[in-house]
């Protein structure tokens, strides 16, 4: 194509998560005369999901922990749907990477008196193995790595949007990336030897979500299109307790703490009473899937507060204890106007995470030879219930052996190759239709899928609702295709941009809708009304997602026990 | 500099008003500042009319109301929307701020809203970082160290050395300190300001990094440090409650020390 600018780099890396940072830093370790570039949405170190960690980052390191515990808290909580072998290369890896990120990398986490590392106690774990920085520990890691990655000289194509993967012309592997400078609304092409997916999923199609706004999806999105497997795209996980503030404030990111139900914490319905009795014995404390759905069932019953949320509550606990153990999530409770102390806070359970994505290796390979996923993007470590405190565990844990595994197939296999150039001119025109097409209300079809997938591909499913929702979906992805923007302007072209990411979002919601319709069984995140059994443990399968032609197309394959079986343990 | 920066003596006009609708009871105005490199047409000051009663408590909100609901072409940048990420810094009621954590009812009457002081504007409130950036870099914001960490464990340190550095690794770099300093704008491409030496701080004040000597030899020097002339706006204007002018002089006090 004429009038694109074209590129080349070693190694190309989409988006500055743990994942991408750390791939990009141990690439470099492994072979420093590598052109490394991170290619990002939005700024470097300021985007993406990594930097709003707030609880930590589970490590197999305390007294009386092991590795084995720690693999088998993780197996349990994916309900047997994990793939094992990644989810052990986690819980030995996160042990490396943790003194690593110490010692090498210079982030700083709470100690004990005695100079040693501190661990916190996080739901769904049978030893207290969180590591973290206060409650902000995601500003930590992300901004010690992002100063790793000025150090080194390796290029930053920053506001810069990945738009498709580029396969060679013969198809049999990756060429590069096309993507969109959003400072200028140029096309380039980045060719490059090996290319990193780590654009960290976010179930942003919800009507309340807690990842970053700059994450729609966008890499599954092209990972389907390239042909690629998704696995276990139905598990999307709710954290039970968002803020929500009034109809215009679905506050991304501001989630209470896990730790406040822990602590002691009621959750009341808006008249005040409690409610958790009636689905688990365990109350406010029981598992995120669990208290997210007791709440779901009460918001539908019409028993809200004046926002359509329910409560959380500590006045009843020592305000001492409350400022003093959650001074973090005080303080920004106050700062978007609200007293966790001694008032009563409106929560929604809020899409927080998606276990499935890309399938991909231990090496981080994936099918398609040149391109490597790792963090949110990829599906298997956590099967069908992420832990809290696994999430940035993954990232860089599997973010560091895909830098090394990209370096050392840099090195072997991977040469420069020409792009099929037919598939960019497509993508540039996919890109660029709505230019051609009557402006449209956006912001509208955007709110239907809000609201589509969380009343019928949300908290729970059956299969009436989920067909009705994949009717639904197919329906705003053709209104989409003919809806265009309101300026023509492309530089900074904020609505341009939001087309492209409701683009990503609807397919990969009919990614979720379709595997969700599938699976005939409720297990950790996903729970059908239709099918309310957790089914034959040792006949667990796994769902697996690909995009034929225009059409979802949906199979199973059976979860390979190669570590330990239903009913055994290894701790 | 980069080509984009708007001639310091740029006219801006009056633009557009988008009126409320009839009957709307509590209304608040928000006087936008509006630049598209594309259209040659010189900055300009939109008035948005919105309706309180329908929009969430922070200038972010409104921002985003604005954008969704009335101008899509509205462009600025977030990603966190809680105070985290630094990306929304930017002028609201003359103080450098984070449009997520600004409620709107703190300013009184209009709210009038800009980019950050003094940086080149890529277009509307986004402005070009590049150059503090750089200065961040100079800095090398990174772990320095000789001796080996023990093996397989991290480098120890007290929970009173660890506590040093509170009130330091918080800052989420959105810049508005230094942007409101009187001697980094006149400076800037020498004085490092106040959110870099915050940051050199926090480095020289980490009990396990051993290159003390050589990032306080590097901030010897008339202009990097030295022209920070105490005025505090920087501590001011901190949307995190960080004290960027203390970190200054205890790097001063540092220097005295060691003469
Ligand atoms: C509020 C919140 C709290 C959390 N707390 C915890 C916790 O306490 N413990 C835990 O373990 N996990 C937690 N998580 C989950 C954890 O943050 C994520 O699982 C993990 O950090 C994801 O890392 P990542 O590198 O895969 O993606 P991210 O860190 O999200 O990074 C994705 C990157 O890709 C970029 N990108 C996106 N699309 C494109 C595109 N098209 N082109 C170019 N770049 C693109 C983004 O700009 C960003 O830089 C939390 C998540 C949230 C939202
Ligand atoms: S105290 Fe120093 S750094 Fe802060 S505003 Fe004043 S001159 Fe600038
Ligand atoms: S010190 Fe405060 S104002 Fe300055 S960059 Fe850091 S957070 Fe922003
Ligand atoms: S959007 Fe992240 S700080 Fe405001």
């Amino acid at each position: 194509m004429s009038g694109l600018e074209r590129h080349q780099t070693d190694l190309l890396i989409l988006g500055s998560g743990g994942a991408g940072l750390l791939a990009a830093l141990h690439a470099h370790d492994k072979d420093p005369s590598l052109e490394i570039t991170i290619a990002v949405k939005g700024l470097l170190g300021k985007s993406g999901c990594t930097r709003m960690v707030q609880g930590g980052y589970n490590v197999a390191l305390a007294p009386g922990d092991s590795l084995q515990r720690h693999f088998m808290d993780t197996i349990e909580g994916g309900k047997w749907l994990n793939h094992q072998e990644l989810a052990w290369r986690l819980v030995e890896g996160a042990v490396e990477r943790i003194v690593e990120l110490e010692n090498r990398w210079g982030c700083f986490f709470d100690r004990n008196p005695d100079g040693r590392l501190h661990f916190k106690a996080f739901a769904g774990q049978t030893v207290d193995r969180t590591v973290h920085k206060g409650d902000l520990t995601g500003i930590e890691i992300i901004n010690r790595l992002a100063e790793q990655v000025w150090a080194r000289g390796i290029k930053r194509m920053e506001e810069h949007r990945a738009i498709a993967l580029i396969p060679s012309r013969d198809g049999q592997r990756l060429s590069g990336v096309l993507m969109l400078d959003i400072r200028t609304g140029e096309f380039r092409f980045v060719a490059a030897k090996a290319v990193l997916l780590a654009t960290g999923g976010g179930p942003t199609m919800y009507l309340y979500h807690t990842p970053s706004g700059d994450k729609s999806c966008d890499g599954l999105a092209m990972a389907l299109r390239a042909g690629l497997k998704l696995r276990d795209m139905e598990m999307v996980q709710f954290h039970p307790t968002g803020l929500i503030a009034g109809k215009d404030t679905r506050i991304t990111g501001t989630i209470i703490e896990e730790g406040l139900r822990g602590a002691g914490g009621h959750i009341l319905d808006g008249s005040g009473e409690r409610f958790m009795h009636k689905y688990d014995p365990r109350n406010e404390r029981a598992t995120r899937d669990i208290v997210s759905r007791g709440m779901y069932d009460q918001m539908k019953a019409g028993r809200t507060g004046p926002n359509g949320g329910v409560f959380i509550t500590m006045k009843h606990l020592d305000p001492a204890m409350v400022r003093k153990q959650f001074k973090g999530m005080v303080t920004r409770c106050a700062d978007v106007g609200f007293d966790l102390v001694s008032g009563n806070v409106e929560v929604v359970p809020t899409a927080h995470y998606m276990m499935g994505g890309v399938e991909y290796a231990l090496d981080c390979r994936t099918s398609l030879p040149g391109l490597f996923a790792a963090g949110e993007d990829t599906g298997g470590v956590h099967g069908a219930n992420r832990l809290g405190g696994n999430g940035v565990a993954n990232s860089t844990v599997y973010g560091g052996i895909a830098g090394e595994a990209m370096a050392a197939f840099a090195k072997s296999d991977g040469g420069i190759v020409a792009p099929d150039e037919a598939a960019i001119e497509a993508a540039v025109a996919d890109t660029m239709r709505p230019f051609s097409r009557k402006s449209g209300d956006l912001n509208a079809l955007r709110e239907r899928l809000y609201k589509l997938m969380w009343d019928d591909v949300g908290i729970i499913r059956s299969e009436e609702s989920l067909k009705r929702g994949e009717k639904a979906l197919d329906d705003l992805a053709a209104e989409l295709a003919e809806t265009g923007l309101p300026q023509t302007t492309r530089a900074f072209n904020l609505t341009w941009a939001d087309w492209l990411s409701l683009d990503s979002l609807i397919l990969t919601s009919r990614a979720i809708a379709a595997a969700a319709l599938r699976r005939d069984d409720s297990r950790g995140a996903h729970y059908r009304s239709d099918f309310p059994e957790t089914g034959s443990l040792e006949k667990s399968e796994n769902t697996v997602v690909t995009l034929e032609g225009n059409r979802i197309a949906v199979t199973t394959t059976p979860v390979a026990f190669t570590r330990v079986r239903p009913g055994q343990t290894l701790a | 500099m980069a080509e984009f920066t708007l001639p310091q003596n740029s006219k801006i006009t009056e633009g557009k008003t988008h009126k409320a609708p009839e009957g709307t009871k509590r209304v608040t105005k928000f006087r936008i500042y509006r630049w598209d490199p594309d259209s040659g047409a010189n900055p300009r000051l939109d008035t948005f009319e919105i309706d309180r009663d329908q929009c969430a408590p922070m200038v972010l909100d409104a921002l985003i109301k604005i954008k969704t609901e009335i101008d899509s072409t509205l462009t600025f940048r977030r990603s966190c929307r809680e105070g985290i990420c630094g990306s929304c810094s930017m002028n609201i009621d003359g103080t450098n701020t984070l449009a997520c954590l600004k409620p709107i009812d703190e300013v009184k009457g209009t709210v009038d809203i800009y980019p950050l002081p003094h940086m080149p504007v890529i277009k509307d409130l986004v402005p070009d970082l590049s150059v503090p950036y750089a200065q961040y870099t100079s800095i090398q914001p990174w772990l320095q160290t000789e001796s080996p960490p023990p093996p397989d464990s991290e480098r120890r340190q007290s929970p009173e050395e660890r506590a040093k550095l509170d009130g330091l690794w918080e800052c989420v770099l959105c810049f508005c300190c230094s942007t409101s300093c009187p001697s980094y704008w006149w400076n800037g491409d020498r004085y490092l300001g106040p959110a870099i030496l915050l940051q050199a701080y926090r480095w020289i004040a980490d009990s396990r990094d051993e290159a003390t000597g050589e990032r306080l030899d590097a901030l010897e020097d008339p202009f990097r440090l030295y022209r920070c002339h105490t005025i505090m706006n920087c501590t001011r204007t901190c949307p995190k409650s960080l004290n960027p002018a203390k970190a200054i002089a205890e790097i001063k006090k540092l220097m005295v020390a060691r003469r």
